[in-house]
């Protein structure tokens, strides 16, 4: 087994980002499934307006730990603070009203709908006419929709995909549904947005599209954002703050360069024999 | 031999006409009506995967329902009121005591709790309104009786039942409502982005539960349409359950996930059995209606195996 590290060895938090309000907690969260762990004793925190990113080799626990955080997973041990509050368990309903919105390691979009569709569904939480006026989608049901549409073409222009609005989702490139499931995600206007492997099976004219998004995403909007990326480069250069996850453990926290440094890391990476 | 089967069939369609027409429009009518009861296992396998096996006794417990508060002594539209309700609390009830603890089981146990809700509501139906057969009050529920007949000149003269041409528009206008209401709604799109994805309707913030609460309402509803027209052609019995297996070979025509499919698959269908029955039936001593089609179902499947409007089947290897 890799060696656990004590919290004296592990990279401390760079001063600037640290100052800021925490959005998000994680203390101690361990989650298995039988008898096998899938997370041991994680903390971490996400705060206000930060990239953080969360890398590890394939199999460390990072997907897990998304899961945790939007409620997909309910954690056995530990503790969840969401502005402030503190959970152990939380519904995905729940955690999506209360603003946390993600996109997924194998595109998750509704394949059968299009493109506008598919961004509008992520509004569903912000439309509340009631049931009788949509059955009749008539009178208020109606403006709101239209009002809706508004935001939604605004996310199209943002995201460039004018072109594919009213095309099912499931004829689209793969780089191009990434972009979709993106903008579902910004349809729902998060506080948090969790984006794992945004640039998974993309070429590097489309990695670096998805680059400029993201960072557009947290300083225009002041997203804060939580991604689980396999390309080293690509985090270096968005993300605030990393954390290193190996076999379901912390091995390292802290600003880029530090955790790029750190031999924990790099005998993860590398494949060091524990 | 090759005569009968080639050539007779049609010679009587263009000589007798007015049979050929009254004969057409019997099929059409069938075939609505399957389409009324494919319609209610698309809507509820469209949104949760699940082939519903109770469609069939839902469509008996919405008609025995109406018939039997009727018969306690309700004025009819307001037993059709509480029938909704009493259709609403099942939709509620099997929600939250079948699907929501079975959720993200394979199907076949979603199957198989469906059978096990299909004999639940034999025998609950029977406990509360009895075993025998009843007649729908559809003369209280104001739908039209009697007949209206076409003369053709010469030709002869078509009747056409008013009940039938009732069930026909009632038809027509669910599958309308509800074609824009999947298409047009808030809820309607949260339908089909569970249909098409569960994780990532949730995390948009669908709640399935709700979601699947409405699809069972629906199915329900429809269940009470189909109970009110076919039990104002025959009556309601729980042999009505029987022929809401029809629907199988239907649903395969139009495919398990497309309304238009369970429309046209209907429509088919209906036509099928009755052109065949009456033309064809006789060489091999009548009563091909109960499984023609099957053969029919059958044979499109060698050709169309997802359905004429179902969703591609396609692997990427």
């Amino acid at each position: 087994m890799n060696a656990i590290m004590t919290s004296e060895e592990m990279p401390q938090v760079a001063a600037p980002t640290a100052e800021r309000e925490d959005l998000l907690r994680v203390d101690n969260v361990s989650l298995s499934f039988g008898g096998v762990k899938a997370i041991t004793d994680i903390s971490f925190d996400i705060k206000k307006g930060e990239i953080r990113a969360i890398i590890g080799p394939n199999g460390a626990g990072k997907t897990s730990m998304l899961n945790v955080i939007n409620g997909f997973y309910h954690p056995q041990v530990g503790t969840i603070t969401w502005q402030g509050q503190v959970r152990r368990k939380m519904k995905p309903y729940e955690a999506a009203s209360q603003g946390i919105a993600r996109t997924f390691q194998n595109v998750a979009l509704f394949r059968g709908m299009t493109t506008l569709d598919n961004i509008m569904s992520g509004r569903s939480l912000k439309m509340r006419k009631n049931f009788f006026w949509q059955m009749m989608w008539y009178g208020p049901a109606r403006e709101e929709e239209i009002e809706h549409r508004k935001k939604v073409e605004e996310i199209i222009d943002f995201l460039e995909i004018q072109a594919i609005r009213k095309t099912p989702v499931g004829r689209l490139p793969y780089g191009l549904q990434k972009r979709v499931e993106l903008g579902r995600a910004l349809a729902m206007e998060p506080d948090l947005l969790l984006l794992d492997e945004p640039m998974a099976g993309m070429n590097l004219e489309e990695k670096a599209d998805m680059s400029r998004f993201i960072l557009d995403v947290n300083q225009e909007f002041g997203t804060t954002i939580a991604l689980i990326e396999h390309d080293m480069g690509v985090v270096m250069d968005l993300s605030d703050r990393v954390v290193v996850l190996d076999y379901g453990k912390k091995i390292a926290d802290g600003p880029p360069e530090e955790v790029q440094a750190s031999q924990a890391v790099i005998d993860a990476y590398l494949g060091v024999s524990h | 031999m090759l005569y009968d089967i080639f050539i007779d069939p049609f010679v009587q369609m263009v000589t007798m006409p007015d049979f050929f027409l009254q004969v057409l429009w019997e099929g059409f009518v069938t075939g609505i009506l399957y389409a009324l009861i494919a319609l209610g296992f698309v809507l509820i396998f469209k949104a949760s995967g699940v082939f519903n096996f109770a469609q069939g006794i839902m469509v008996v417990f919405a008609g025995l329902t109406l018939v039997g508060l009727h018969e306690h002594g309700i004025p009819a539209y307001l037993a059709l009121l509480l029938t909704i309700v009493v259709m609403g609390i099942l939709a509620y009830g099997i929600e939250r005591v079948v699907m929501r603890p079975l959720v993200n089981q394979p199907d076949i146990i979603l199957l198989m709790a469906t059978i096990g809700l299909t004999y639940f509501l034999v025998g609950f139906g029977e406990f509360v309104f009895g075993g025998e057969p009843k007649q729908m009050i559809a003369e209280q529920l104001g739908l039209p009786t009697g007949s209206t007949a076409f003369e053709m000149g010469e030709r002869g003269l078509v009747i056409l039942q008013h009940i039938d041409i009732a069930a026909a528009l009632i038809a027509i206008i669910m599958v309308t409502a509800l074609a824009i209401f999947f298409n047009k709604t808030r809820i309607g799109r949260a339908l089909r982005a569970v249909a098409d994805d569960h994780q990532a309707a949730l995390s948009v913030g669908i709640s399935l539960n709700q979601i699947w609460a409405i699809v069972w309402f629906a199915a329900g509803l429809v269940a009470l349409a189909t109970g009110i027209m076919w039990g104002a052609r025959s009556d309601v019995s729980f042999a009505l359950e029987i022929v809401a297996f029809k629907a199988l070979p239907v649903l395969i025509l139009g495919g398990f996930t497309s309304i238009p499919g369970a429309i046209i698959g209907g429509l088919i269908i209906g036509f099928g059995e009755k052109i065949g029955e009456i033309y064809w039936g006789g060489l091999v001593g009548g009563g091909i209606e109960s499984w023609l089609a099957y053969i029919i179902a059958l044979i499109f499947l060698l050709f169309r195996p997802q359905g004429l409007f179902g969703e591609k089947i396609i692997e990427r290897v």
